[in-house]
């Protein structure tokens, strides 16, 4: 390729020819492209001048490289090129504006208007948004933090989604005969399409979590792929939840990884907590909106509940599923961050996952309490005597986690319902099903927990943690009702 | 079993004193050394890193040395038809470096360069239905920008031109369990962030809305065994960072939680003693965003050879003073 541009480049005298070289190299990045539509990786290669005869431009397997020297040419000569045509000095047609942003956004990303110029070739088609997030997930090999590439990436998915509630809306325009049947395969190749994307931003952003640690743009971008590509849809909130938990494991100190995996706890526990839409029964006003259903605190007092209808019974049936749920959430995470703590000491952001869930956990007790005392019907009055109402499985199950802290973990797997306590017909069927009730966090357990940690460990950050850790249940959760 | 806790070590070497003169010469000197590569990677944020050389500058009593009519001329010709600013001439328009013109404008007691009601109604068109604001006109919303519009009209004295009560809501709505903010609702608590958010709630009047107790608990577990402060849990101290966390430990009145000497020794060992400036963290490069804050944290921990810094817009208390905005501070 550019059998001269190497060579003279440095000494090329007039301003047309450093041109006609630097374009060169340009267009040797977009023919690398072109050659290889597989480029996964970019970077640059350690070279201290130009090689005769060589293009600066090395594309090996799937990775393309710039040669060190060159780029202290190439990037302020088309960053220039760019400000020029931006300032109406200078005339670019649209292929080398494709071809000098590529170039200048892979060696300086965060450079906002080259992003901005692309936008405006999408928005008239000349470029097609799959293009651009190719552009901006190899910039991420590089530049992982690279907040613009972000923000475009953003953008983009905006317009994309922006394009999928187009075509939903015309949909629900025309609804008849043939129409519908062309309109629903469309409608379904581009749900499958949304779904590709949503994996694949998935992926880059597991990427460049990898390639920086505690990378917050990366994680607070999946957060918002999340909240716009995937709102309601609880399956991809439990497949990320599930897919986190060995992430994490390998990750102990990556804090922003611990608040995606906390931020997906928590909409799937809110989630859970709202009784679902069919509330048909007369007694379902005050149940609405709560985490714990009825039928758990009938388990702990062993009471009766008189005589239910139909449909009560299989929402209260529902209920249970979704409180037993829950617990067995909380009961889970929990553990996992003890067997963390444990056998990673020293890590802060452990400590501060150990926080944010059991705070989680207080909160939806506290809520549920509130929303007790606000309802007047004789179930919610009882709620409120047995006070506290939830922590009454907290009180039974933290007696068992005051042993496993010895190191006793069988004692934390989740305790089965005792039979005889519960009379109630539709009780006993769930109990024939072998469902078992887990344990959920408790503030006596939490402080086994802490001595447990003190009694046993000597390394002085895992000790610094845990005396803070204690500080902040007696402050902060000891402080609140 | 285990690791080593993530923070630096300060040789006994390291600079303990502060080297005042060494730092504005660096600064003064920073535009004209540059070479062209350099200039070029970092041209998208010039106009903020005007203001970070000219704050520091003014807060070490040395702005005359600076070309006062150059930066104006360089500022009105970056304000844009819209009304807002870009980083540089050819650059796309930003509420960023609309807040950094601003901010220089005053430092320079010259507001009236530029025409400030295209500004105000810039800043204005960027706020969403749901209170927040974007970037620029591609739609971006982060609590950065929150800070930068509320920060803007609060210099130009025109706050009442938004919907304030929106704006705060959205702001709310980004707080965290531990008493902190991130950038969008469910984000992250980030130092950077909480320092964009307590400052736009004392500029809105709106403090009482924060946890300070809860925050400013999160914000002293942010000091390392060397004194520095991080950003973030397990992330290393930063000079920057130390700048973010102490002003909003300032901000809602909790600056006495941290230890003030220790984290005095971190920043003096940041600084260079051939080079003058400070770096992120002892031994690494300094520029001069690490300057200004470095110099500035300097200031908040109560430095006399310094002049007072606002926590909040990080600019000299004089300056606020002549425009007499006086920003709340919790007690
Ligand atoms: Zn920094």
């Amino acid at each position: 390729m550019c059998v001269t541009s190497s060579g003279t480049l440095k000494m090329a005298e007039s301003k047309e020819e450093v041109d006609v070289l630097v374009m060169r190299v340009v267009k040797d990045i977009t023919n690398a492209f072109k050659r290889n539509p597989n480029i996964d990786e970019i970077g640059v290669i350690p070279c201290p001048g130009a090689r005769y005869n060589r293009s600066p431009i090395v594309l090996v397997e799937n990775k393309l490289g710039v040669e060190s020297w060159c780029v202290k040419f190439l990037l302020p000569y088309v960053h220039n090129k760019l400000l020029l045509y931006r300032q109406r000095k200078h005339w670019l047609d649209r292929e080398t504006l494709v071809d000098i942003t590529c170039t200048l956004l892979l060696l300086n990303p965060d450079f906002t208007t080259a992003w901005n110029v692309r936008k405006e070739l999408l928005q008239c088609g000349v470029l097609n948004l799959e293009k651009d997030l190719y552009l901006g997930k190899l910039a991420l090999t590089k530049f992982p933090k690279s907040p613009e590439t972000w923000i475009h990436r953003r953008w983009v998915l905006q317009q994309i989604l922006h394009q999928f509630s187009a075509v939903a809306r015309s949909r629900k325009q025309h609804h008849q005969g043939e129409v519908e049947q062309a309109d629903a395969e469309r409608s379904q190749q581009l749900s499958d399409y949304l779904a590709r994307t949503l994996h694949q931003e998935m992926k880059v952003c597991s990427d460049a979590a990898c390639r920086y640690p505690s990378n917050y743009n990366a994680w607070s971008h999946r957060i918002w792929v999340l909240q716009h590509m995937a709102k309601g849809n609880a399956k991809v909130f439990h497949d990320e939840l599930s897919s986190m938990r060995l992430w994490v494991s390998m990750h102990v100190s990556d804090h922003s990884g611990f608040h995606y995996r906390q931020f997906l706890f928590k909409e799937l526990i809110t989630e859970l907590s709202q009784t679902p839409a069919c509330t048909t029964t007369s007694s379902s006003k005050h149940q609405s909106n709560t985490v714990p259903s009825s039928s758990s605190h009938h388990h702990n007092h062993g009471q009766a509940n008189g005589e239910l209808s139909g449909a009560e019974a299989a929402g209260g049936e529902e209920r249970w599923l979704r409180f037993t749920k829950i617990l067995q959430l909380f009961h889970q995470e929990m553990e996992l961050c003890s067997d963390l703590i444990q056998s990673f000491p020293g890590h802060e952001t452990l400590w501060s996952h150990r926080r944010h869930i059991f705070y989680l956990w207080h909160h939806l007790r506290r809520e549920h309490q509130q929303h007790c005392s606000s309802n007047g019907s004789v179930e919610s009055v009882h709620f409120n005597n047995s006070d506290p109402c939830l922590p009454e499985v907290g009180a039974q199950s933290c007696a068992g986690q005051g042993v496993s802290v010895n190191g006793q973990k069988h004692i934390n797997e989740p305790m089965e319902v005792d039979a005889a306590s519960l009379p109630d017909p539709h009780d006993s069927k769930r109990l024939k099903r072998g469902i078992m009730l887990p344990a959920p966090p408790a503030l006596l357990s939490e402080h086994n927990f802490v001595s447990s940690i003190l009694d046993t460990c000597a390394n002085p950050e895992q000790r610094r943690f845990a005396m803070a850790y204690k500080k902040w249940l007696d402050t902060v959760i000891g402080q609140q009702p | 079993q285990g690791t080593q806790v993530k923070d630096v070590i300060i040789k006994p070497d390291a600079p303990s004193t502060l080297l005042l003169d060494k730092h504005a010469d660096y600064i003064a000197a920073y535009g004209n050394k540059k070479d062209e590569y350099e200039y070029t990677l970092s041209e998208y944020l010039r106009m903020s890193g005007i203001y970070w050389g000219l704050t520091v500058m003014d807060l070490m009593g040395q702005l005359p040395r600076m070309n006062r009519q150059e930066i104006i001329d360089f500022i009105k010709a970056c304000q844009h038809e819209c009304g807002g600013f870009s980083a540089s001439i050819g650059h796309d328009p930003h509420l960023l470096y609309t807040l950094s013109a601003v901010q220089i404008l005053c430092l320079y007691d010259n507001v009236d360069a530029i025409d400030v009601d295209k500004v105000v109604e810039y800043v204005k068109g960027l706020q969403q239905e749901d209170g927040s604001f974007a970037g620029d006109k591609w739609g971006e919303i982060d609590t950065r920008f929150s800070f930068c519009a509320v920060a803007t009209l609060a210099l130009l004295g025109k706050m009442d031109m938004i919907n304030v009560d929106k704006a705060v809501e959205f702001v709310l709505s980004c707080m965290n369990f531990d008493g902190g903010f991130g950038c969008r609702p469910g984000s992250e608590s980030h130092a950077g962030q909480i320092y964009c958010c307590t400052g736009f709630l004392s500029l809105t009047g709106q403090l009482h809305q924060v946890n300070a107790d809860l925050l400013g608990w999160w914000l002293c577990e942010r000091q390392l065994p060397s004194g520095g402060l991080n950003g973030r849990p397990e992330k290393l101290p930063d000079v920057c960072y130390s700048w973010w966390v102490l002003a909003s430990l300032k901000i809602i009145g909790r600056i006495h939680w941290i230890d003030k000497a220790k984290l005095r020794t971190f920043i003096l060992a940041c600084q260079d003693e051939e080079t003058g400036g400070f770096a992120d963290r002892p031994g690494d490069m300094v520029d001069p965003f690490h300057t200004l804050f470095g110099v500035a944290g300097l200031s908040l921990l109560g430095d006399e050879q310094i002049k007072p810094v606002n926590p909040v817009l990080c600019m000299p208390e004089d300056v606020l003073q002549r425009i007499s905005l006086q920003p709340d501070l919790l007690n």
